[in-house]
C-alpha cells in the first residue's frame, strides 16, 4: 500500500523536460550495462484477410495456418485479439504448437483493464488474464504484456491510483505501458516506471498535440518496446481502423528512427521489441521487413528471416 | 479464392426482460418474469437471469414460478415492444453488412462480415464496435461472438450467456466444440440426444471420434447432420436482410379470449380475405401457409402446410387454412391471438384445370372473389361481407 501511494504522490504536474529524461537515461540505469541487445521485429496481429490479397500470405492460406506462415518471416508477434477477448489458456497453448520454440509473443492487455474498467470487477479480470496467458509464460515465449491506455486516460489522480494498483496486480509479468495522452510524458512517470522495471512504450504516431510524443526513454533495462502506428493524421481521428492505420513508412523515416532512437535504446537494454501496427494492405509486414534490413545493415543484432524462406511476399513477383 | 467467413452473432439474453428493463430501469438487478397475468394456467414467456438461477424456466406454470422466485416482478408480455426493439437493433447493424439474419423478435442476429475488412476494419473490431454501439444507443448489453460459421457463433454465444464475448478462429471449430455437451449444439434434436445418450455419447468429442459410416448405422439419414455438427461444419448462408423471401403476415387479436369454433373460423376467414386481397393486388399466389396460435396462458403453437397449387383465391385458401387450424389447435385452452403467414409467393400458375367441371368451379370462385374486390374497391371493405365473418365482427381489430 505504501508503494502505491508513493507512486501516486510522486507523479506530479511536472512538464516534459528533455534534460531530466537524459538524466534518467544515463544515471538511473548506469548500474545496468547490458551486453548485446537482441532485436525482434514483428507486426501487431497477423491474421488479416487483406494480407492474402496483398500477397503476404498465399491466396489459399487458411486462417488456422496463418501463424505458422507468419513465423517463417518474423520471430515475434503482438497478439491484439486479447484486447477484445480475455485470453484462453487452451487457445494460446494451441497457438504455441504452430510456431518454433524461439518464437515469442507480446500480448495486449484486455480492454476490461484499460478501456472499459469496472472498479468492482477489474481484479477478477486480472486473475482471468493471468490464467489465460499462463501457457506462454510457462513455455518462455511471453516477451511482454502490453498495457495500452486510450487517449481519454489522462494523468488524473484517479487514473494514477488505478495504474499503480494495476501494475501491482500484474507484478511478475514483463510489462510495457503505452500511453496515448501527452499528459503522461512527465519525468516522474518515467522515474516510477524505472523503479518498477516497467517498460515505457515508445510510439510513432501522427504529430497531434494531444498524443503521447515519440521518445527514447528507457525505464526497464530488460527490454524496450516500440510501436509504429503510422502517421496518417487525417485517418487517426476517423474512428475507422482502416484509415487510422493506413500508412506506408518510407525508408528515410525508418532510418531516422534507427539513428535517433533504436540504436541508442539498444545500447541500454538487453532486448528490443519492435512492432508495426499499420496493418492496412499488409504495409506492416512490408515495413517490418524493411526495418529488419536496415537494422542488419547497421550491424545491429536483429532476428532475421531464414534466407531459405526467400521473398516475404511470395505471391508478389 | 479464399472462402473463409467471418460471422458475428449478436444475442441479447432474455430479450423480453432486457426490453422491459430499458423501458423501466427500476427493474434492473431485480428478478423479472414475463407472463400473462390473471389466468389460472398462465405460463412463463421469458425470465431474467436472477429468476432463471432461482429455477424458473420458460413455459413453466406461472403459479410454480412464483413459488420458486417469490420476489420476482411479474410483467405481461408486450410483443409490440419486442418487435420495435428488434427493428432498432437491425437498424444499428445494417450499415455494417447487407447480410443480416434475424430471429423472430428474440434478440438474435447474425451478421456476415466476410469481405468487409477494407471498409470497416477487422471483423473482431466490427463485432466489438457493434456491441458497444448497441449498448450506448439502445441500452442493451449484447453477447457477441465471432466465428467462421453460424453454428459455431451460436454455440460460442451460448457459452458466455448472459453476458460477454467469444471469438473462435477458423480452424479451431472442432477443438472448440470437443469438450462441450451435445445439447449445446444447434440442430441436434431431443430424440437424437436420447439416442446418443443410450449409446453413452454425451460430448462432441465422443461423436467426432466416429466416422460417418459408423454414425450411419444407428442414425441413418441423421448421421450426416451429426457428423457435421460435432465438427463445426455449417455452410448455411446468412440470409440477406433485403432479399428475404416475401411474406404476408396478418394478425387477429381476440377482444376476449375464446375457444368457440365459429369465432376462430370467422377470424381465420377474415385473415384469409386480407391475405387474398394483398396477393391479388400484387398479382401473386401463395404455396405455403403457416398458422400461429397464442393461447391465453402464453403458450404458442405453430403449424405449416404446403398449398399444392399456388393460389390467391379466398375460398381455396380457406379450405386449406381450416384444415391447418384444426391441426394447430390441439388444446382446450382459449385462444388470445391468431396469426396467418403466407410465404413462397409465386406468380399465379398459368396451367388450367384439366377437367371442365373443375375448371368451371374454379372460374366461379375467381369471379366471385373478383366481384367482391371490385365492390370493396368502390364502397369500402364493409360494403360486402361473408356471413362467417359476422361472428367476430365485433371483435375485429379497429
Amino acid at each position: 500500500m505504501e508503494f502505491v501511494s508513493d507512486f501516486v504522490l510522486r507523479i506530479s504536474n511536472l512538464s516534459y523536460s528533455g534534460k531530466a529524461i537524459d538524466m534518467l537515461n544515463t544515471d538511473s540505469l548506469s548500474h545496468d550495462t547490458p551486453p548485446a541487445c537482441r532485436l525482434q521485429v514483428g507486426t501487431c496481429g497477423y491474421s488479416y484477410a487483406e494480407w492474402l490479397d496483398a500477397g503476404f500470405y498465399a491466396p489459399d492460406t487458411k486462417p488456422g495456418t496463418m501463424l505458422s506462415h507468419y513465423a517463417r518471416h518474423f520471430s515475434i508477434t503482438e497478439l491484439n485479439f486479447t484486447w477484445y477477448q480475455m485470453p484462453k489458456a487452451q487457445s494460446l497453448e494451441r497457438m504455441c504448437r504452430h510456431v518454433p520454440d524461439r518464437f515469442c509473443f507480446a500480448v495486449k492487455l484486455n480492454r476490461a483493464l484499460t478501456h472499459e474498467i469496472d472498479p468492482d470487477q477489474w481484479r477478477s479480470h486480472v486473475t482471468q488474464y493471468r490464467d489465460g496467458i499462463a501457457p506462454l509464460a510457462q513455455s518462455g515465449q511471453l516477451a511482454a504484456v502490453l498495457i495500452q491506455f486510450p487517449p481519454a486516460f489522462h494523468r488524473a489522480a484517479e487514473n494514477r491510483r488505478y495504474l499503480a494498483a494495476l501494475l501491482d496486480a500484474l507484478q511478475g509479468l514483463p510489462l510495457a505501458v503505452e500511453f496515448r495522452h501527452a499528459s503522461w510524458a512527465v519525468d516522474r512517470v518515467y522515474a516510477e516506471l524505472t523503479q518498477r522495471r516497467v517498460t515505457l512504450v515508445a510510439v510513432d504516431t501522427p504529430p497531434l498535440a494531444y498524443l503521447f510524443p515519440p521518445l527514447d526513454v528507457i525505464t526497464n533495462p530488460d527490454f524496450f518496446y516500440i510501436r509504429f502506428h503510422g502517421r496518417n493524421t487525417s485517418g487517426w481521428r476517423s474512428g475507422n481502423m482502416q484509415k487510422q492505420f493506413n500508412y506506408d513508412y518510407r525508408d528515410t523515416e525508418l532510418i531516422e528512427w534507427i539513428d535517433a532512437r533504436i540504436e541508442p535504446m539498444a545500447r541500454r537494454t538487453h532486448r528490443g521489441l519492435i512492432f508495426f501496427n499499420n496493418h492496412v494492405r499488409a504495409q506492416a509486414p512490408r515495413n517490418a521487413e524493411q526495418l529488419i534490413g536496415h537494422l542488419a545493415a547497421k550491424g545491429l543484432p536483429v532476428d532475421r528471416l531464414d534466407p531459405q524462406e526467400g521473398n516475404i511476399f511470395p505471391s508478389v513477383p | 479464392m479464399n472462402r473463409n467467413r467471418s460471422i458475428i452473432h449478436l444475442n441479447i439474453a432474455d430479450f423480453a426482460v432486457a426490453v422491459e428493463r430499458v423501458v423501466d430501469s427500476r427493474l434492473r438487478h431485480r428478478p423479472v418474469i414475463i407472463a400473462p397475468q390473471g389466468l389460472a394456467r398462465a405460463a412463463v414467456y421469458d425470465m431474467s437471469e436472477e429468476a432463471y438461477q432461482a429455477g424458473v424456466r420458460k413455459r413453466m406454470l406461472l403459479r410454480r414460478a412464483r413459488r420458486l422466485c417469490r420476489d420476482a416482478c411479474i410483467l405481461p408480455p408486450h410483443p409490440d415492444r419486442y418487435e420495435r426493439a428488434m427493428r432498432a437493433l437491425l437498424k444499428k447493424t445494417r450499415p455494417y453488412s447487407p447480410l443480416i439474419e434475424t430471429g423472430e423478435d428474440d434478440g438474435h442476429l447474425f451478421v456476415d462480415a466476410t469481405g468487409t475488412m477494407r471498409l470497416f476494419g477487422p471483423p473482431i473490431d466490427v463485432a466489438w464496435r457493434l456491441g458497444r454501439q448497441i449498448h450506448t444507443d439502445l441500452g442493451f448489453d449484447p453477447i457477441w461472438s465471432l466465428a467462421p460459421n453460424k453454428l459455431i457463433a451460436k454455440v460460442a454465444s451460448r457459452l458466455v450467456k448472459p453476458t460477454g464475448e467469444y471469438v473462435v478462429a477458423a480452424g479451431e471449430e472442432e477443438p472448440f466444440l470437443a469438450p462441450l455437451p451435445l445439447w449445446m449444439l444447434p440442430g441436434i434434436e431431443h430424440r437424437d440426444l436420447l439416442h446418443l445418450q443410450a449409446l453413452n455419447l454425451t460430448r462432441a468429442a465422443q461423436v467426432s471420434a466416429l466416422s460417418l459410416e459408423q454414425l450411419q448405422i444407428p442414425f441413418g439419414k441423421r448421421a450426416r447432420l451429426l457428423y457435421e455438427a460435432v465438427r463445426g461444419i455449417d455452410p448455411s448462408p446468412v440470409l440477406p436482410v433485403a432479399q428475404k423471401p416475401p411474406v404476408i403476415r396478418v394478425d387477429h387479436e381476440f377482444a376476449e379470449d375464446t375457444n368457440a369454433v365459429t369465432a376462430l373460423e370467422g377470424a381465420l376467414y377474415g385473415l384469409i380475405e386480407q391475405v387474398g386481397a394483398q396477393l391479388r393486388h400484387r398479382r401473386l399466389a401463395t404455396r405455403h401457409l403457416c398458422i400461429v396460435l397464442d393461447y391465453t396462458d402464453g403458450l404458442r403453437h405453430t403449424r405449416h402446410a404446403a398449398v399444392r397449387t399456388a393460389t390467391a383465391n379466398d375460398t381455396t385458401l380457406f379450405e386449406r387454412a381450416r384444415k391447418l387450424l384444426s391441426r394447430t389447435w390441439v388444446r382446450r385452452v382459449r385462444i388470445r391471438h391468431l396469426r396467418l403467414i403466407c410465404d413462397r409467393l409465386v406468380f399465379p400458375p398459368a396451367q388450367l384445370d384439366l377437367f371442365a367441371d373443375q375448371r368451371r368451379r374454379q372460374q366461379k370462385h375467381d369471379n366471385l372473389v373478383a366481384a367482391i374486390d371490385r365492390i370493396r374497391a368502390c364502397f369500402g371493405h364493409d360494403a360486402v361481407r361473408m356471413g362467417r365473418t359476422l361472428a367476430v365482427a365485433n371483435s375485429l381489430p379497429g
